[in-house]
């Protein structure tokens, strides 16, 4: 037949679609169908996670008073049933460049919405088992929805989708991957146990975690640029205490399948335990060697009791053990590659950094001139030490000093001092402990550092220490301190704890095993396997970092896990990365978003008082009350949407969602393009005189509608600031439209109709609603409207001529509009209503300008895409071969949408067959 | 009939029907009734998975009935067909049951009865199952050409459009020329393009296409025949008759300009005239002055709506608002303006309705010294000497009478159907309250009628300007495109089907018909009924016109409503 279209068949040039059609909309809807029908193969591309656009979430349809949704579904089954179109939801166009031949590449993305959506069955479980809410884009913010969910309860399709604006500040930052947001989000939800799960996906130690993290999350926390950062550390600490007061000891034992191989790992600290946890879960036997007497490395023997009570950390431990984990203590282990040859498949030293460094100074090597982590140590291997008396002198400004400068204090020193050789800004140790450690009556001299440990008989009795000042800033950014000529001053000291740094004690691996080292003396590993130089053996911890926190340490901890996991198993290494986590959001997005929250005075974090704890080992810091907990985590501002709780993971019933889903881009080629980006509506806000945002009985037409709608937010039409049915309701026609003020001149078309038509289901509402409708002219044009504008005019609306000046608040949440009385007796008036809707109107989507490359496409000075003669040529547009449908290039009621749809189809299949005739 | 065997498949619809229906007991309910093989729940029964199950199930269990219980056949009909088609079964003993939006959301507040109506439901379902045939869609070759009726703006570029196609157009125009009104026109809005070089461009274009086929002094005469396949008579004036064959029939008659009636605001008296005349006037005239009827023009007075959105006043008003006329309006003052920046223009008008993008030329208009007056109470025309003075009831100055003495007043008249009587009587196709071609819907299928493959564009569906009716123009050829470049049509099975041995002929069947479906016809030595299935929309109103009871629908067969209202009424144990 030689009318048959050339669907497919472009010449030397196999295309799977002849024609992209960029906006699933009525218009592309429209566009669509009708190609489809014709025969051509049609690639539409919706950004949304449904088709419908606009129009489906209207309540009705004027002059007809259909039903949006009856009309629209149809047309939706229709379009994503149509064996010639290809919908792809979710994806948005990067780039479309024509081609010499005529032709058109398009760049589509996919982004992630992390449900698989050829898994999905829509069932809604996800949405059910979300702890985030937001407003619902759906329902114009009227209402809240959860971050899992469907758009809308007609939705095509009917999938569910997860909203992240990407990675929220707190999970992004922690150097462990823990889900700090999610387990916010969960304690806000009063799901404690769900929370302390989340935290054991990454670690067991979270107690230990929940009191000794630098919490670095906290700092990055966006509240915190306003009224403080939620305290995170405290509920992960709150969740840790609930879970083991409920369970004294783990609710589990070691997992039912087993491995046939043997892992070791040196070391019983943070990295070893998390490590030894999620090996031992993957059914692995386990063996921990620890050198000293009791597990727990660092987290037993560098921090004080008074900050991890050791029943604490005792029970983190049984998180470990209770898989089957043998913790062999009193073991130091000698040689790493001995290991492997006793029988262990595979072996993972995080064996920490815990020898101190010594300051080189004259007398270093005298009596009570003492490492402070050696001290610690002692300490917490209950080795009986008694300062009463003393005077102790700390040297450093890191944690380690402060903890022992707070232990000699508690060991009954008489004067406990800290010399620090930088400011006190430079100073490293954390803010709040270092604030405890002065409240308890610690001294801290800043700017000096000590020159010269002076003693008789070997034993120290003084130090010699000099002033210091900041000269210009070494490697590490920090200012260098540079000794002042002449400042000498000494001191009597008893004691002398130098905390000026750690390395590891790598216990002569290196000569027994030939170990590499780097030349910090730490072990020399793969930085993304973590795997050492002897096949099998892997580092993490301080033993590779030096010096760390407790979070870095569980981070190798986790790494190891999973690449000696992939070594046992003999998959390739590196292999796959990791899951990545969705780029960090822009904290400032997330503060306009939350605009006009309201500032919520942070939890108090509550301390023992100083005379009840500076003479013992006793926990300093009290927990949170469930309260205080709760009200903490409702301060959250779900910064990057999804919080990760992994609810939703929990709860699909199809294993649909895939939390480290990425975005696909894919390119194609088609033979024409058909753009129908609809439209935008004007933000009200930008009018400033009519207070919308600011009063809430101050609503939208489209939020109106939303009222209306079958699927309404609310179960009847209610004024949003008290629920009140109103009585007396005011539209403010031309809000946006025919203003230069708010830059634009045009007239958005559809407003009067529209508002024409809320008056009339109004009406059929609240019979007894009183509606005016200010206007300045009805625009009453199309087929029916004239008759239709009567109609509700018989029915009892008020018309008034005049446009409204300003609006203004009432008592009792009434509104005070301010117009100019043109009809009736003239000048300025004032009239009060209990609701107040805002016939917004219409502008340009300015995308579409930004979709083609190598070719601009025209667009007019309101930039709506020019149409180049459209009273010939309705919906050309400057390039050949794309054409705009509906909204796109000018403001259009939904039939002279359908009519131009129409139009646009004709133009394109008329290329597409002109093309191949003159081939 | 072979032995039935039907599955039956119950939709928890993720609660939606389960929380409200207690679909075990539903299941069981129906398990045992006749012809049954397999009944079961599934949780979606739209989801891949429950579609491959019940795949599998037509498969394994040879079943020839599908009964899903579900949602409404709006959302799911055509997924449930298309997959009793894979499982190799035919679509058309898919029976979908409505469980949702008939019996769970209706009924949120009492499960019981709601189960009990659930149990009803289904098995009216099962039972219009068993009765069901093997249908198969009919499909219906078409002709590869198109008849476009009217040669304005509206059916020329409907015309390119549809040769650019590839398909063959007959245009037929009443007139002796092309072009229509926009053949008339100067500058036109928005764009100040001239109309008569749209239509010297349209008409050069037309005439080198070989597909094109231009008739004038035509006029459709006869039409038979249905969607894909119309046979068509052409009267050309003083010659014979000629016969064409098309697949779609494009109806682009546009309209006429509204003409007052005598004394209508002065109409008639010499100064008074209506604005498709003065733009005439305006396009011609040279530059530096307009001169009417061979006086120079210094004030001129607009009144709007003439002709349109007419009250009570006037017998059958013209209700609508004729849509182009401000916006044309406000233009032409422009021109005016341009050509005589010394004639002082008024503007008597009730709504301004330059919507869209026309708002600016209605701002220039006022900007170059255009007065705009705003009445509710009709203005009156009356000459006084060498001038015509217009009163006025001017709103902004609080309704004082406000007199402008004028040389020429403009009627800005509408637009108003054509007489079209004979084309409607030929097509079939319905007229509007407003006289207007009627749409099939006015929001969806503005193009479509009630009769498959005839389109209405342009203005003979409602009034438009340039731009509007081209687009509807094609809008209309995309539809025809759609019908005609497959080759073929597919229509549902659903159509009337008739008893040869009941038929006694008694002609009420065609009578009911409001698609011209039923003719006459002789079989074997009667004469009796004959359906013709590709104009049956299977609508069911000869069915119970028919006094022999020979006329049965398919798909919807008396045998299949009885079943199921008996098994609708059996009880619920």
């Amino acid at each position: 037949m030689p009318c048959q279209s050339s669907a497919g068949k472009e010449k030397g040039k196999q295309m799977e679609h002849d024609v992209l059609i960029v906006g699933g909309g009525i218009a592309g809807m429209e566009s669509a169908l009708t190609l489809g029908d014709m025969g051509y193969k049609i690639l539409l591309v919706e950004k949304q996670a449904s088709i419908g656009g606009k129009m489906i979430l209207l309540s009705k349809v004027f002059p007809t008073l259909d039903c949006a949704s009856c009309i629209s579904t149809p047309k939706m089954a229709a379009t994503s049933h149509h064996p010639n179109i290809d919908m792809r939801v979710n994806t948005e166009v990067e780039g479309i460049t024509k081609l010499t031949d005529g032709t058109f590449k398009v760049k589509i993305k996919r982004k992630a919405t992390f449900v698989d959506p050829a898994a999905c069955t829509g069932c809604g479980e996800c949405e059910k088992a979300c702890t985030v809410a937001q407003p619902d884009q759906f329902n114009f913010d009227l209402a809240a929805r959860r971050t899992a969910f469907i758009p809308f309860p007609q939705a095509v399709p009917k999938k569910a989708v997860i909203e992240r604006f990407g990675s929220s500040p707190c999970n992004f930052t922690c150097p462990a991957g823990i889900k700090a947001h999610g387990y916010v989000s969960l304690i806000r939800s009063g799901l404690y146990d769900e929370a302390m799960d989340l935290i054991m996906e990454v670690t067991p130690i979270v107690a230990s975690l929940g009191r000794t993290c630098f919490a670095p999350c906290e700092r990055e926390c966006t509240r915190g640029k306003m009224e403080g950062p939620l305290p995170i550390r405290m509920l992960k600490r709150f969740a840790a205490d609930h879970y083991y007061e409920k369970n004294p000891h783990p609710p589990y034992g070691p997992p039912g399948e087993k491995r046939d191989k043997k892992v070791a790992i040196v070391g019983s600290g943070p990295a070893g335990l998390t490590a030894a946890y999620h090996l031992a879960k993957n059914g692995y036997e386990v063996t921990i060697f620890e050198a000293a007497e009791e597990p727990g490395g660092m987290l037993r023997l560098s921090i004080p009791a008074y900050r991890l009570p050791k029943d604490v950390l005792d029970r983190d431990i049984e998180n470990v053990t209770a898989l089957g984990v043998e913790i062999k203590t009193g073991h130091r282990v000698q040689s790493l590659a001995k290991l492997r040859e006793d029988g262990f498949d595979a072996v993972f030293a995080a064996c920490g950094a815990m020898q101190d460094l010594k300051m080189k100074i004259e007398g270093d090597d005298l009596s009570g001139v003492e490492g402070a982590l050696t001290f610690l140590m002692r300490v917490s291997s209950n080795e009986k030490t008694d300062l009463t008396g003393k005077t102790v002198m700390v040297v450093g400004g890191g944690n380690v000093a402060i903890d022992a400068a707070r232990v000699a204090l508690r060991l009954g020193s008489a004067k406990v001092l800290i010399q620090y050789r930088r400011s006190r800004a430079e100073m490293p140790a954390l803010d709040a402990e270092i604030e405890d450690a002065i409240e308890e009556g610690v001294d801290i001299q800043y700017l000096k550092a000590p020159v010269r440990f002076k003693g008789a008989s070997g034993k120290l009795e003084a130090v010699e220490s000099v002033n210091m000042k900041l000269g210009e800033p070494d490697k590490t950014g920090r200012r260098r301190p540079v000794p002042i000529e002449g400042s000498t001053s000494t001191m009597k000291v008893d004691l002398c704890l130098v905390a000026i740094g750690q390395r590891p004690d790598l216990a002569g691996f290196s000569e027994k095993d030939g170990t590499a080292l780097t030349r910090w003396n730490t072990l020399e590993v793969d930085s993304t396997t973590l795997e050492t130089n002897i096949p099998g053996v892997f580092a993490g911890g301080d033993v590779v970092s030096g010096p760390a926190s407790v979070v870095e340490a569980v981070n190798s901890g986790v790494r190891a896990a999973e690449y000696m996991r992939r070594y046992l198993e003999k998959e390739e290494l590196p292999g796959k990365p990791m899951a990545q986590p969705p780029a960090v959001v822009d904290r400032d997005d997330v503060l306009k978003r939350n605009e006009g929250i309201t500032k919520l005075t942070p939890a108090k974090i509550k301390h023992l008082p100083v005379e009840e704890r500076v003479h013992n080992f006793k926990e300093v810091e009290l927990p949170f009350t469930e309260d205080e907990a709760r009200f903490s985590a409702s301060r959250c501002m779900d910064c990057g949407g999804c919080s990760e709780c992994h609810q939703c993971v929990h709860a699909c019933p199809a294993n649909a969602i895939h939390l480290d889903m990425q975005s696909q881009s894919e390119e194609l080629e088609v033979g024409a393009v058909v753009l129908s980006t609809g439209f935008q509506l004007f933000d009200a806000h930008l009018k400033e005189r009519y207070i919308y945002g600011k009063h809430p009985n101050v609503i939208t037409a489209m939020q109106m509608d939303r009222i209306l709608a079958p699927t309404r937010p609310y179960n009847g039409v209610l004024r949003p600031s008290d629920g009140k049915k109103p009585d007396n309701i005011a539209y403010v026609l031309c809000t946006g439209s025919r203003d230069h003020t708010v830059g634009n001149p045009l007239c958005s078309r559809v407003c009067c109709m529209y508002s024409i038509k809320q008056a009339q289901l109004i009406m059929g509402a609240l019979p007894l609603a009183d509606i005016t409708i200010y206007y300045m002219d009805i625009r009453a044009f199309g087929k029916g409207y004239e008759e239709f504008y009567k109609q509700a005019a018989d029915m009892g609306v008020y018309f008034v001529k005049g446009r409204v000046g300003s609006i203004e608040p009432a008592d009792n949440g009434n509104l005070v509009v301010h117009y100019e009385d043109i009809e009736g007796e003239g000048g300025h008036k004032t009239a009060e209503h209990d609701l107040v809707v805002l016939s917004v109107g219409l502008f340009a989507n300015p995308e579409a300008g930004d979709l083609f490359q190598g070719q601009k496409l025209d667009l007019d000075l309101q930039a709506f895409i020019n149409e180049v003669d459209e009273d010939i040529d309705p919906g050309r547009t400057n390039i050949e071969g794309v054409f705009a449908a509906g909204s796109a290039s000018a403001i259009r009621d939904i039939p002279d949408t359908i009519l131009h749809s129409g139009s646009a189809a004709a133009q394109a299949a008329s290329y597409l067959e002109r093309r191949r005739a003159a081939k | 009939m072979t032995e039935r065997r039907i599955g039956v498949f119950i939709c928890h619809c993720g609660g939606n029907i389960s929380d409200y229906v207690d679909v075990e007991r539903v299941r069981q309910a129906v398990e045992k009734e006749p012809d049954v093989i397999v009944s079961r729940t599934v949780m979606f029964a739209c989801s891949d998975a429950s579609q491959q199950e019940m795949i599998d199930a037509i498969k394994d269990e040879k079943l020839n009935g599908l009964v899903v219980a579900s949602c409404s056949p709006k959302l799911h009909l055509y997924t449930f067909r298309a997959a009793a088609e894979r499982a190799g079964m035919n679509q058309y003993q898919y029976i979908q049951v409505n469980l949702r939006e008939q019996d769970s959301w209706a009924h949120r507040d009492d499960m019981e009865k709601a189960t009990q109506k659930g149990i009803r439901l289904v098995r009216a379902g099962i039972a219009k199952a068993r009765a069901s045939e093997a249908l198969s869609t009919f499909r219906v070759e078409t002709k590869p050409s198109v008849l476009v009726i009217g040669a304005g703006i509206a059916g020329l570029r409907a015309s390119l459009a549809l040769s650019d196609m590839g398909l063959s157009v007959f245009l037929i125009e009443r007139e002796s020329e092309v072009g229509g009104w926009t053949r008339k026109w100067g500058e036109t809005f928005l764009r100040d393009k001239k109309g008569y070089e749209y239509v010297e461009k349209l008409e050069k274009d037309i005439k080198g296409r070989e597909n094109i086929t231009l008739f004038t002094n035509a006029e459709l005469k006869e039409q038979a025949g249905a969607v894909g396949n119309f046979d068509i008579k052409v009267q050309v004036k003083g010659g014979d008759a000629i016969s064409l064959n098309v697949g779609a029939i494009v109806v682009a008659t546009g309209f006429d300009s509204y003409k007052p009636s005598e004394g209508e605001f002065g109409f008639g008296s010499p100064g008074v005239i209506t604005l498709p005349d003065f733009k005439q006037i305006v396009d011609s005239s040279p530059e530096g002055k307009i001169e009417v009827n061979g006086r120079r023009v210094k004030d001129i007075a607009y009144i709007y709506c003439v002709g349109s959105r007419q009250g009570d006043e006037v017998e059958n008003p013209n209700t609508y608002c004729s849509r182009y006329c401000c916006s044309a309006t406000v233009h032409t003052a422009g021109l005016v303006q341009r050509k005589d920046e010394r004639i002082n223009q008024f503007h008597l008008f009730r709504d301004m309705r330059t919507y869209g993008k026309a708002e600016l030329i209605y701002e220039q208009a006022a900007k170059h010294g255009s007065v705009f007056l705003r009445f509710q109470d009709a203005p009156e025309v009356r000459s006084e000497g060498e001038k015509i003075v217009v009163t006025v009831k001017d709103e902004l100055s609080g309704g004082d009478p406000f007199e402008v003495a004028v040389d020429l007043v403009v009627l800005v008249t509408g637009m108003v159907p054509r007489e079209n009587s004979s084309l409607v009587g030929n097509l079939k196709i319905p007229l509007g309250k407003d006289g207007f071609f009627n749409e099939i819907h006015p929001k969806l299928r503005p193009v479509e009628t009630v009769m498959n493959g005839i389109f209405i564009v342009g203005v003979s569906q409602g009034p438009k300007n340039i731009a509007e009716s081209v687009a509807s123009a094609l809008a209309g050829v995309a539809k025809s495109a759609a019908l005609l470049m497959k080759g073929y049509v597919e229509l549902e099975p659903f159509v009337a089907v008739v008893n040869n041995d009941k038929c006694t002929w008694c002609g009420a069947c065609m009578e009911a018909c409001p698609y011209s479906a039923i003719r006459k016809t002789v079989a074997g030595s009667k004469e009796v009924a004959e359906v013709v299935p590709a104009l049956c929309k299977g609508g069911g109103a000869c069915l119970p016109e028919c006094p022999e009871d020979a006329i049965d629908l398919r798909g919807y067969t008396d045998e299949q409503i009885r079943s199921m209202i008996t098994a609708m009424a059996k009880e619920v144990a």
